[in-house]
């Protein structure tokens, strides 16, 4: 039963904690960034930055997803199989429009309409399974993880299907172009961000995402449609999905039964290294951008240095990753 | 008189540069009921938790049995028998009555866990406390009293010599609250020092030998509970006089327009056909035991849970079937669960207040500054005491939470409030200001219906009562009829529908 | 009972479901093989199917029992369905994992059955009854030995290993006894887990951290793909060429084409899964004397012989 003044003082130092807790994830990639440029001064080439930039994006659009699905304290483990199986939709339905004599601009926007609906509906079922089925997400996403990856397996033929080469050179630019160096999965994944941000912070449905989050009964009494707002939130990591692959497909024109294998995993390692906690009910979309860039950034270290054992690297990505969340868990036990 | 058993001397308590405590002395004796009263905020509950171990003190002495100790945590204070139940209890939810019981101190044989020792010790306990819960029941099971019942069991079976209890009856029936007393009473024969919290004043003259009065910090009185009224204790607690508690009666014209109708509301396995009609401008009360289905029937009422039969009227001849409905219709419900269902108690101020009226700061967008100008308003409004805008709602009291509630539920702009227990847990200050808002609501041409389990609250501010039991309206009091003995009558089956007589 | 590879996680279900009825005078071969997680283990797959198909129509009373499995765990499992549900006469397996299976294949010996071991030996080789697999040191030593020759015995290489197993760790072994005894200078190796997109990014990275750089050996097709569209990017085409390994289309198709980017390829065919399947079934039908081992060549592919090694209809 504290007075108000004290209250007060707790208040405070519990906002400084906050704010400090808020900044681990940037001060841990500020870190990385200096070990990186100790390793190998390369690591801070304009050419490098864009390379590591450019790969973050895929997982990172993801992860700005996943960042809305977290927070509804849900998860999706399904994404990285989705994934792999919207570049194989995506490849077959471009491979069967060439021939049509369509011109190569209109092949790419049906295509790229193609993977955006059905990464949508393919949220959409997670989204319902979890809230009309009434079905744990994690228990759900797993089921359909392993559907979505035999279903591309089963598109490939166990194999690997590649995008003909006609349209692979029109459509090519879009993950190796850019405008003034930035490449264009660095423009997307920016813009993406921004709007997460937005969505999430400053619209109401953000609010309902957070609160659903952070206590469903308090949201349901606060006449808050939950599973509504659960149901969008999986349609729309659905369509981050969608737009990751039109950003991938591009790169090796390819798809298998490999592509996107541990996406899902880096995504929320993501979200969580950024702050956002597991449990729901606190989102950080900006955490999540420097977490997805924490973890590319790892591999590219490690990669630029013949100084640590190749076979330490899992360990090394391990160490980090537990740091810059310790960062974060130290701030906050901090008085 | 027997010399104390646990004992602070000039306890004083900082957290940075704040002081709560001013060299507060208090003292326990084995064998006695010792009550501490004092409103919100006082300072109880901290110093209950410095004597509990649960948090050291800036300045001062603990002593046991006469010598000064160091509770550095509070298993040190648990192994010399001081034991604090807290109103959030410490129980694991998916473990049984008798592990609970036993919990970090397992009876182990052959580096088994014993659980046959351990059920019949359990049940030893739990006879001697007269209680009847089932020991293979899981915690979650278990109503709260009942849950409050292990927590006296598990404290029991530690030796306990204190035994610190902190608002143990906010939670509790008029019928569960006896079982406690009786059970108080064998542990003080026993000879266990007793530390009661309560706001309950004639709860406190009932149950304490001595009573311990704090105000904003500082030790004020310590009495013999028999030399003193409630009213004395009340006038120390606060500095001033309580009289007029609650507002007069402004009653409603007898003309007052029907604004909500309620026709044979079903909710399946609570409420059985209730019907009952609110007028403009009254405050409406239900009354009943817990249980009777009064907060299931409200939330029937607005749409919060299903019904299967049953029909909700507006005042303007539109039906309420969803919540949406209601809050459309102008009928808000604040619930009797702030913790789990009124607030988000991780969150600021600010989201919690518009949470419920979003829709209008902003379509899609928030107006962030509009939101944050109506907490200022709020805060002035209902005179919540938050040192500063941006706190957690969990650091605030639980009489400035429900301010807060109740400041949430008003952002609709309700015509009809539904208040379930809106004063449970919360210091007579604010219960005063909450009964004359509902009554100056009530005056402004909106109407009121109020749930309590506190017959004194329903007494001096309904203009009338429908008692309720298990599910169903057994008779609605009015005028001259509305007291105890009346309310009792139709809550336990001796007047009204159904009665056994 | 016909069932895609795409549907192979099914197929231990359906064959509980079509237990032995009909097939109790027949013999029945039994084959079982990692699922196609990646190009190599989908061409595997491929073939094995191609090969059921041909030994099916070749020998009426012969019927092949193909399972997959997507871990070690559920392969032992899928061997205890194979003897005691399918009642099989001969097993063929390529086992995930060498030490793991080794107890539950000698299970099915113990039964009394006919082991063929396809790639990978188990860590106690008197189980088996016949041993077919590609060679490991020797695809490492014909790439080292290509590549010594085209460079004129000097450079500076990287090399992109695949996962930490021993089949990797014999390839690079074989590898570097060779190239370490000549100027060539190797200039860091890491791994790119046999996928396409590891060996972008690693490719990338090693482009941006060494300024020169002359060959790269990829040692396996999926990794040179990456490597391939990595290189591109850096527009460095020109300044080095690159080696893979294990006999993909698309990178016989460019030796073929006479592509300097990918001048050879190394084979490592999953066409042995069909060899194994096809030497056993020989043995089961018309008892043929058999050899211990059968070792595949790891031939090096040149524009010479490329036309032979080549399969436009396999998924690899």
């Amino acid at each position: 039963m504290p007075d108000t003044s004290h209250a007060a003082n707790r208040a405070s130092s519990a906002r400084r904690r906050a704010d400090f807790k808020a900044l681990g994830p940037f001060i841990a990639l500020a870190a990385l960034i200096v070990l990186g440029a100790v390793v190998n001064p390369v690591f801070l080439t304009p050419g490098n930055l864009i390379n590591v930039l450019t790969r973050t994006a895929f997982t990172g659009v993801i992860a700005i997803g996943g960042t809305f699905i977290i927070t509804t304290g849900g998860i999706d483990l399904s994404v990285g199989a989705l994934a792999a199986f919207v570049s194989g939709v995506m490849i077959i339905v471009m491979n069967a429009l060439t021939p049509e004599g369509l011109p190569p601009l209109m092949v790419v926007l049906l295509g790229t309409l193609t993977v955006m609906v059905i990464g949508a509906l393919a949220g959409l079922v997670n989204g319902l399974l979890i809230t009309r089925g009434r079905i744990e997400p994690f228990i759900v996403t797993l089921g359909t993880m392993g559907i979505f990856r035999s279903l591309v397996t089963y598109l490939a033929d166990g194999g690997t299907l590649s995008l003909n080469s006609q349209i692979r050179s029109f459509y090519r630019p879009v993950y190796y172009s850019g405008v003034l160096g930035i490449t264009y999965p660095i423009i997307v994944f920016a813009l993406v961000s921004v709007i997460g941000a937005i969505v999430l912070y400053r619209t109401r449905y953000g609010r309902y995402v957070t609160a659903t989050g952070a206590n469903e009964e308090v949201a349901r009494y606060s006449a808050i449609h939950v599973d509504r707002i659960k149901l969008a939130a999986y349609a729309l990591q659905g369509l981050c999905v969608g737009l990751a692959v039109f950003l991938y497909v591009p790169r090796l024109g390819s798809a298998s039964a490999t592509t996107g294998l541990g996406w899902e995993l880096e995504a929320i390692a993501a979200v969580i290294i950024g702050g956002t906690l597991m449990k729901g009910g606190s989102g950080r979309i900006w955490g999540t951008v420097s977490g997805a860039i924490i973890l590319a950034s790892i591999d590219n270290i490690l990669n630029l240095t013949g100084a640590i054992s190749v076979y330490l690297n899992s360990a090394i990505q391990g160490c980090i990753i537990i740091v810059a969340v310790l960062v974060q868990r130290d701030a906050k036990s901090r008085p | 008189m027997s010399a104390s058993v646990l004992a602070g001397q000039g306890i004083a308590k900082s957290f940075g540069p704040v002081q709560v405590l001013f060299g507060v002395d208090f003292a326990v004796r084995a064998g006695e009921v010792h009550a501490l009263v004092g409103e919100n905020g006082a300072g109880k509950s901290t110093l209950m938790k410095i004597l509990g171990g649960y948090q050291p003190a800036s300045a001062g002495t603990i002593l046991v049995d006469g010598k000064p100790v160091s509770l550095r945590d509070s298993e040190i204070a648990e192994r010399l028998g001081i034991v604090m139940i807290h109103q959030e209890f410490n129980l694991a939810e998916t473990m049984t009555v008798a592990e609970n019981i036993f919990l970090g101190r397992e009876i182990v044989r052959h580096c088994f866990i014993d659980r046959e020792a351990m059920r019949r010790a359990s049940v030893k306990v739990l006879a001697e406390l007269e209680c009847v819960v089932d020991s293979d029941a899981r915690i979650s099971e278990l109503s709260v009293s009942e849950k409050q019942m292990v927590e006296i069991a598990k404290a029991v079976s530690r030796d306990v010599r204190v035994l610190i209890m902190d608002e143990p009856t906010a939670v509790l029936t008029g019928a569960e609250t006896e079982v406690l007393f009786r059970l108080i009473r064998r542990l003080r024969s026993q000879g266990v020092g007793v530390v009661y919290i309560s706001h309950k004043l004639n709860e406190v003259k009932a149950i304490s030998d001595r009573v311990t009065v704090l105000r904003d910090g500082r030790f004020i009185a310590t009495e013999a509970t028999a030399a003193v009224t409630p009213d004395d204790i009340a006038r120390l607690m606060v500095g001033r006089d309580m009289s007029d508690m609650y507002p007069l009666h402004h009653l409603p014209p007898d003309d007052a327009p029907v604004v909500l109708a309620v026709d044979g509301l079903t909710v399946p396995g609570w409420v059985e056909r209730a019907s009952f009609e609110l007028r403009r401008g009254e405050i409406l009360g239900f009354a009943g035991l817990i249980g009777a289905g009064r907060t299931e029937l409200m939330e029937g009422v607005v749409g919060l849970r299903s019904r299967s039969a049953g029909q909700v009227t507006a005042g303007n001849g539109r039906s309420i079937r969803s919540y949406d409905d209601a809050i459309a219709a102008g009928v808000a419900y604040l619930t009797e669960d702030r913790k789990k269902r009124g607030l988000l108690v991780d969150k600021p101020l600010t989201p919690n207040l518009t949470l419920l009226a979003l829709g209008r700061y902003g379509k899609i967008f928030i107006d962030l500054a509009a939101e944050r100008a109506a907490t200022a308003k709020a805060i002035d409004t209902y005179q919540i005491k938050a040192g500063d805008i941006d706190m957690k709602v969990s650091s605030l009291s639980g009489g400035n939470q429900q301010k807060l509630l109740l400041a949430k539920t008003m952002q609709v702009e309700p015509k009809i409030l539904i208040v379930d227990e809106p004063t449970r847990g919360i210091d007579v200050g604010t219960k005063h200001q909450i009964y004359l808002f509902l009554d100056e609501f009530a005056q402004g041409g909106g109407s009121v219906i109020v749930i309590s389990s506190e017959m004194p609250e329903l007494i001096g501010l309904a203009h009338r009562v429908v008692v309720m039991r298990e599910g169903r309206v057994t008779g609605t009091l009015a005028g001259a009829e509305i007291d105890e003995t009346n309310i009792v009558r139709y809550a336990t089956g001796l007047s009204g529908v159904g009665a056994d007589a | 009972m016909k069932f895609s590879i795409g549907l192979a996680a099914l197929a231990v279900g359906m064959m509980i479901a079509a237990a032995p009825a009909g097939a109790a005078d027949k013999k029945v071969l039994g084959v079982s093989i990692p699922s196609a997680t990646h190009g190599w283990a989908g061409g595997l797959n491929w073939h094995a199917q191609q090969a059921k198909i041909a030994l099916e129509k070749k020998y009426p009373d012969l019927s092949i029992a193909l399972v997959t499995a997507g871990d070690a765990t559920r392969q032992a499992n899928d061997l205890e369905d194979l003897v005691q549900v399918r009642k099989i006469d001969a097993l063929v397996i390529l086992p995930f994992e060498s030490a793991p299976l080794t107890e539950p294949v000698r299970q099915v010996k113990n039964a009394g059955k006919w082991i063929t071991i396809v790639d990978r030996g188990l860590t106690d080789p008197s189980i088996q009854d016949l041993y077919v697999a590609g060679n490991n040191p020797q695809m490492g030593a014909n790439s080292a030995n290509f590549m010594v020759k085209k460079m004129g015995g000097k450079g500076n290489i990287v090399i992109l290993r695949g996962i930490p197993t021993v089949i990797d760790n014999q390839r690079f072994d074989a590898f570097m006894d060779i190239v370490k005894k000549t100027d060539i200078k190797v200039l860091d190796s890491k791994y790119a887990n046999w996928n396409r997109d590891d060996g972008f990014k690693v490719m990338q990275d090693f482009l941006s951290r060494f300024p020169k750089i002359d060959a790269v050996w990829a040692q396996d097709d999926d990794i040179t793909l990456g490597v391939i569209e990595a290189v591109k990017q850096a527009g460095r085409e020109k300044d080095l060429f690159i080696l893979g390994g294990a006999g993909m289309k698309e990178m016989v198709k460019r030796v073929m084409d006479k592509d300097v980017l990918v001048p050879a390829d190394v084979l490592y065919p999953p066409k042995m899964i069909a060899d194994a399947m096809e030497l056993t079934a020989k043995h089961m039908m018309e008892n043929a004397p058999l050899e211990k081992q059968y070792i595949v060549d790891a031939t090096l592919v040149t524009p010479e012989n490329a036309k032979q090694f080549y399969y436009p209809d396999s998924p690899f």
